[in-house]
C-alpha cells in the first residue's frame, strides 16, 4: 500500500517519516516533492571503474543554474534529508523534470527503511538542460511494508550531499 | 497492494477506474497494457527548466517513425486513465524495454484522481521504428493507506490532459 498525501503529513508530525525541511505545500496526494540541493559532483576521470574509489570534482549550482550537458553524468542530491523506519520510500522524478528530458535516479527507486539523509540524484539529461538550485526536481512515496524490520546500517548512512558510488568497498577479492 | 486482473476488472464495473477506450483483451494478471497515442513531440534543442520547451509535434504515420537516440520524444497513451480511489503507476513493457525504448522512467506515478492521457518521455539507445496504437507499456493500480486527497482538488497543473504536455516547471521558476 501506497501513503496518501494526508497520511504523509501525519506521520511526519508523529515521526514515522523525518522529513526535515517539511513543507505542506510539498505534498502531493501520494508522494512528496524534493528539491534540488546546491553540489553537484561528477567523475573527472574518462572511464569509471566500480572496484575503485573514482576522482570527483564538485560545483556548486547558483541562481544562474547550470547547464546539465547529455554526455555526463551528475550526482546531485536533495535539499531535504528524508527517511522512515517503518515505509519504504521510493524516489522518482517529476513528471515535470521528465518532459525535460531529465533522468533523476538511475535503475534505483527503493531506499532503505531506517536510511535518513540526503538522498543523491543521479542526473542524466538527453538534451543540454539549464537546471536550478531549489526547484522541485523529484518525489519520494513511501509504502507499507509486511514483516519484521531490520534498519539500514549501510555505507550511506545520514549522507550530507552527492555521494559517489562506494561499490569498491563491497569489492569481493578472489583468492 | 498492485490489483489484480479480477480486481481490476471488478473496480471498473464499480466506476472505481476508469480507462478509456477499454478493452478487457488488454488486461495481463496484474495490469492493463495501454498503447502507443498517434501524436508524439520531437524535442531536439537545447533546453531550459525556466523556459517553456520548443519542439514540433508530428503525426506517427501507420507505417511507423524512426525514433533516434540523443533525441528527447514526448509521447502520449491512446487511453485515458483516472481513479478517485488508487493510485496508477505507469512503465513501458518488458518487450518495449528490450528494442531499447525508456518509456516514461522517471515519473510513473499517477496520483490519485489524475484523469490523464498520460504524457510518455520517450528515449532510445538505438534508431528503432515505432507504430501507432501498437502496445507500448503496462499500468498498474495501487490501494492507498490513509485519509485520500486527490489531484482534482489540490488545483495542481496537469490534472486534466487530452493531449501531450511539454514540461510547466517553468510556471514554478518565475
Amino acid at each position: 500500500m501506497i501513503l496518501t498525501g494526508p497520511e504523509i503529513t501525519k506521520a511526519v508530525s508523529d515521526d514515522r517519516i523525518r522529513i526535515d525541511p517539511f513543507s505542506a505545500e510539498q505534498v502531493n496526494p501520494n508522494s512528496y516533492n524534493v528539491r534540488l540541493g546546491d553540489t553537484l559532483l561528477t567523475y573527472t576521470d574518462e572511464v569509471v571503474d566500480a572496484y575503485r574509489a573514482n576522482p570527483t570534482s564538485a560545483t556548486r549550482l547558483d541562481e544562474q543554474g547550470l547547464v546539465l550537458r547529455p554526455d555526463q553524468l551528475y550526482l546531485g542530491h536533495t535539499v531535504e534529508r528524508v527517511g522512515s523506519d517503518e515505509y519504504v520510500p521510493l524516489l522518482f522524478g517529476r513528471s515535470s523534470v521528465g518532459r525535460l528530458g531529465l533522468f533523476v535516479e538511475i535503475t534505483a527507486p527503493i531506499g532503505d527503511i531506517g536510511f535518513h539523509g540526503q538522498w543523491t540524484l543521479m542526473l542524466s539529461s538527453v538534451r543540454p538542460l539549464r537546471v536550478y538550485p531549489g526547484m522541485k526536481i523529484g518525489q519520494i512515496m513511501f509504502f507499507v511494508s509486511k514483516g519484521e524490520i531490520d534498519l539500514y546500517e549501510g555505507k550511506y548512512q545520514a549522507a550530507a550531499g552527492p555521494q559517489a558510488s562506494r561499490y569498491w568497498r563491497d569489492r569481493v577479492v578472489s583468492a | 497492494m498492485i490489483l489484480t486482473r479480477r480486481a481490476v476488472t471488478e473496480a471498473i464495473s464499480r466506476g472505481e477506474i476508469v480507462i478509456e477506450p477499454y478493452d478487457p483483451a488488454r488486461l495481463s494478471p496484474n495490469a492493463y497494457d495501454w498503447s502507443l497515442g498517434d501524436r508524439i513531440r520531437i524535442c531536439d534543442g537545447d533546453l531550459d527548466a525556466a523556459l517553456p520547451t520548443p519542439y514540433q509535434e508530428v503525426t506517427i504515420p501507420p507505417d511507423g517513425m524512426v525514433l533516434r537516440p540523443g533525441i528527447l520524444y514526448l509521447g502520449v497513451t491512446h487511453e485515458r486513465t483516472s481513479s478517485e480511489r488508487y493510485a496508477q503507476l505507469l512503465n513501458g513493457d518488458r518487450t518495449v524495454g528490450g528494442l531499447g525504448i525508456w518509456v516514461h522512467v522517471s515519473a510513473p506515478l499517477g496520483h490519485v484522481g489524475h484523469a490523464i492521457h498520460w504524457t510518455l518521455e520517450i528515449r532510445v539507445a538505438r534508431p528503432v521504428r515505432v507504430y501507432p496504437r501498437m502496445t507500448f507499456g503496462k499500468i498498474i493500480f495501487l490501494e492507498t493507506f490513509g485519509d485520500p486527497a486527490s489531484y482534482q482538488s489540490l488545483g495542481r497543473k496537469y490534472r486534466r490532459t487530452g493531449g501531450i504536455d511539454i514540461s510547466r516547471l517553468h510556471e514554478e521558476l518565475t
